[in-house]
């Protein structure tokens, strides 16, 4: 199997078994369904690193963006907690 | 998610097709090929660090008889017909190898152990070129045995793979003479249940 081919499977097979593992856990909590996949991409990616520079450069930048959102939610949680103290 | 890393990695495939990379180097091959027959050239090349030649590493294939690395001068000039030694029959062809073009694409030049030579093997066959699955190298005493599983090259009887080895065997030869900063000679090639065994032998 292509490294391309197995890159994309390894995210379909994980974003699939953490989708439904957190559907009947938390099915209402959106926020936990985006981190978990942020974390999960993130992992995989890491793990595929020996990917041509282009498609690392592209991944890199797709992981930037997906961080910042996980950093939104972080600090969302962080001022919801401190609010409420 | 999944659409954006799709996208992303569709766009990250070369302008140029398969089917006109395929056409280039079949067209090297076969002058290569053309050459080294007409010259009647049946000796095995022997791989050259860029530290003996002028700035890139390169196979240098000897005119008559077997070359004896001893013989080579410190460095050797970045012609095609070179000499190497002080001897009247010290000739060799210097051709340039898929490997010598390949090893520009690594960041930086792995280290003389085994887990430096499979981690940039690993990163040019299998992320850079797509050209196999995994990658195993194991050292030995003055020699190396590479493991390619799922090579998408196989080794043909043809003079330009006699002489130079397969593209894959000629990848691994040229990363692996570059980590050693020694000559090294594709001692033995052989494909097996999907899996490509390259012995290479490390020449002092």
């Amino acid at each position: 199997m292509r490294a391309f081919n197995r890159y994309i499977l390894f995210l379909v097979l994980a974003a699939f078994a953490i989708n439904t593992a957190i559907a009947f856990v938390a099915p209402n909590d959106l926020t936990v369904f985006f981190t978990a996949n942020v974390l999960a991409f993130l992992v995989i990616t890491v793990l595929h690193a020996y990917l041509n520079p282009r498609a690392r450069q592209s991944l890199n930048a797709i992981g930037i963006v997906l961080f910042g959102g996980f950093l939104v939610i972080v600090i969302l949680k962080a001022v919801d907690v401190l609010s409420k103290k | 998610m999944i659409g954006f890393t799709c996208i992303a990695l569709a766009n990250a495939r070369p302008y140029i097709s398969p089917e006109a990379s395929e056409l280039i180097l079949k067209t090297g091959m076969e002058n290569t090929s053309a050459l080294l027959e007409e010259l009647g050239v049946r000796n095995k090349a022997i791989y050259l660090p860029s530290s003996l030649r002028e700035g890139r590493p390169q196979a240098l294939i000897p005119l008559t008889g077997i070359l004896d690395t001893g013989r080579i001068r410190a460095k050797i000039p970045g012609r095609l017909i070179v000499r190497y030694g002080d001897g009247p029959g010290d000739m060799a062809l210097a051709v340039t190898t898929p490997g010598s073009i390949s090893l520009e694409k690594l960041e930086s030049k792995p280290g003389p152990n085994a887990a430096d030579i499979e981690a940039a093997v690993t990163y040019v066959l299998t992320g850079l070129l797509d050209l196999a699955n995994n990658v195993t190298v194991n050292m030995g005493d003055g020699e190396v045995k590479v493991e390619v599983s799922g090579p998408r090259l196989h080794y043909e009887d043809i003079w330009y793979y006699r002489c130079l080895g397969s593209p894959v065997a000629s990848i691994v030869a040229t990363i692996v003479c570059e980590a050693l900063g020694k000559p090294v000679r594709i001692a033995e090639e052989d494909y097996n249940r999907g899996k490509s065994t390259v012995h290479l032998e490390v020449l002092p």
